[in-house]
């Protein structure tokens, strides 16, 4: 099964508008099935959501998770809930600093940050790490000082091997002043050989509407242990960012074969039932290849609920596209996109793990 | 102090119980009469300054309450100059971005313009809480079972305290701060 994360999100602990217990029912409000507390310098949160969480356990605490079932929201839209109405959490922090705003996940203690060096932020990256946590870049492409002193990134990092994962979108900002140059920062890296995976997040404050936003997908396990699938996801790159659809991938050696595939999830605001033409792109080295994906009847996703929505966790796959390797030409790493309709940015559905060839 | 935003003091408590069932403001009178101040500190910072000013104090006895209290003025600009329009100018010209109208860019100067200062305290190097909201006063309350939000409740407060002034931002020379503990 397929995972929908929420990775950024802060509460009252810090500059939010909802309390803990009320990011909580948010967030199961709408299928999600895992969501990180991130507040701005402050972990007190922690403690709050394991108790709240545990007050209403139908899960098993587990290491830096609790999976547990919350009151559900009204009014948030969704119908479709989540994998047996629970919603985990994953404990972190957004370290925001002077010169950028730094995600750690699975932070199980405070790491200091203030005497962040701008020349050497390798520093930082490395004693949240040395505590087990998994750390990324958070919006490197923000509006900074004047008016948000801190929110662009601008330390000097040249280390890349210190960082887990780019939040590629932070779904409420401009989208090409903002996103497009933090997926192209994140796609030149992984074309280089960077082993650093793409989120996203809302970055969510208060109240805003999850549809036709951005989520992060992870593969996962009914009863897996939240902290444990995202740091292998996160370490192995698995790491979806999509706004509705998966695209799948697969290298057949044997017979030469790159090998696509689109799975929906049901996300909310995506309308899975509709089929525009969907469009792949391979972003390499050298450039980009696109194809269109051909959907024939027989191949478009089903639906298993008599209201014509699939369940949440009911994901179906069909081949949607064979490209022979040789077309490639000799690339060793390309990145899979799904567009519709065409590959604008604004048109982007799904951005894949990078697939290595060799 | 001038211009200082005077907030009520132990403003937005929270208890230890699941997520903060006590509403903000909700602290007594009786909570302020009692706590004595123990530190006071006061500073000027100038335009452009970006770094942390700690301040450490020693606590001779265990106390049950703490509380430190943190403000500072002249958050926003109170006029727009030419020089100020061009050095914001220039800077979003660096940054990337379009050039507003001069009646937008004025706008942005005066509401989008801001010092920020958030502060950090650690009781014997351990972490305890942090305030990140955008506040010209700004209080942290402790004790066993209550907390402000983004802090964490202390079962002891006792031995060494370092409260950090996380200065982001300061737009406006001459900027005044003053720090406070108090305890019981």
């Amino acid at each position: 099964m397929y995972k929908r994360l929420e990775l950024h999100n802060h509460t009252t602990e810090s500059d939010g508008s909802m309390t803990c217990r009320e990011l909580a029912d948010y967030m199961k409000g709408d299928g999600v099935d895992a969501f990180a507390l991130t507040d701005h310098n402050t972990i007190s949160g922690h403690e709050k959501m394991r108790r709240l969480l545990s007050e209403t356990q139908t899960g098993v605490e587990a290491g830096a998770q609790t999976a547990v079932e919350v009151g559900t929201e009204s009014g948030s839209g969704n119908s479709h809930g989540n994998h047996g109405g629970q919603v985990s959490c994953i404990y972190g922090m957004e370290y925001t600093t002077y010169y950028g705003h730094i995600l750690c996940l699975n932070l199980k203690e405070y790491v200091p940050w203030e005497n962040i060096d701008r020349q050497h932020p390798e520093r930082l990256f490395l004693a949240a790490r040395a505590k087990g946590a998994l750390v990324g870049v958070a919006h490197p492409f923000s509006l900074g000082a004047p008016f948000s002193k801190g929110c662009r990134f601008e330390m000097e990092l040249t280390d890349f091997a210190c960082v887990d994962f780019i939040e590629i979108f932070n779904d409420y900002e401009p989208l090409h002043q903002v996103n497009e140059p933090g997926l192209r920062w994140w796609e030149e890296l992984v074309l280089s050989g960077h082993p650093i995976a793409a989120t996203c997040g809302m970055d969510l404050h208060g109240r805003l509407p999850f549809a036709g936003q951005y989520a992060t997908y992870i593969n996962g396990r009914p009863e897996g242990v939240i902290a444990d699938e995202l740091e292998a996801a996160i370490h192995s790159q698995k790491t979806w960012v999509s706004r509705g659809p998966l695209l799948l991938s697969e290298v057949d050696h044997q017979n030469g074969l790159l090998r696509f595939s689109i799975l929906q999830t049901g996300k909310n605001g995506y309308d899975f039932s509709c089929h525009p033409p969907y469009f792949i792109e391979l972003t390499a080295r050298k450039g980009a290849i696109i194809h269109k994906v051909q959907t024939p009847e027989s191949h478009k996703t089903e639906s298993s609920s008599s209201k014509g929505q699939p369940p949440y966790d009911a994901f179906t796959a069909a081949t949607a596209l064979e490209l022979p390797l040789e077309e490639l030409h000799g690339e060793g790493i390309v990145i899979p996109k799904l567009y519709e309709a065409d590959v604008t940015l604004e048109n982007l559905l799904c951005t894949a793990p990078a697939v290595l060839i060799k | 102090m001038k211009e200082m935003q005077e907030g009520s003091l132990v403003d937005g408590l929270v208890d230890g119980s699941v997520d903060g069932s006590v509403e903000l403001g909700a602290a007594t009178d009786g909570m302020k009469t009692d706590l004595k101040q123990l530190y006071h500190a006061d500073g000027q910072l100038n335009r452009g300054f970006t770094g942390q000013i700690s301040y450490t104090v020693c606590l001779e006895r265990p106390y049950e309450a703490l509380l430190i209290r943190f403000s500072f003025n002249k958050q926003h600009h109170e006029r727009v100059t030419k020089e100020l329009r061009d050095e914001i100018t220039n800077q979003l010209l660096q940054g990337g971005h379009a050039i507003p109208t001069v009646c937008e860019l004025d706008q942005m100067i005066l509401s989008g313009t801001k010092t920020e200062i958030h502060t950090l305290a650690s009781l014997n190097d351990v972490f305890i809480g942090g305030i990140h909201r955008q506040l010209t006063t700004r209080e942290m309350y402790f004790s066993y079972d209550k907390a402000t939000e983004g802090c964490i409740p202390q079962p002891c407060i006792k031995g060494v305290l370092k409260v950090t002034v996380l200065v982001f931002q300061v737009i406006e020379d001459g900027t005044d701060y003053q720090l406070q503990v108090f305890v019981r």
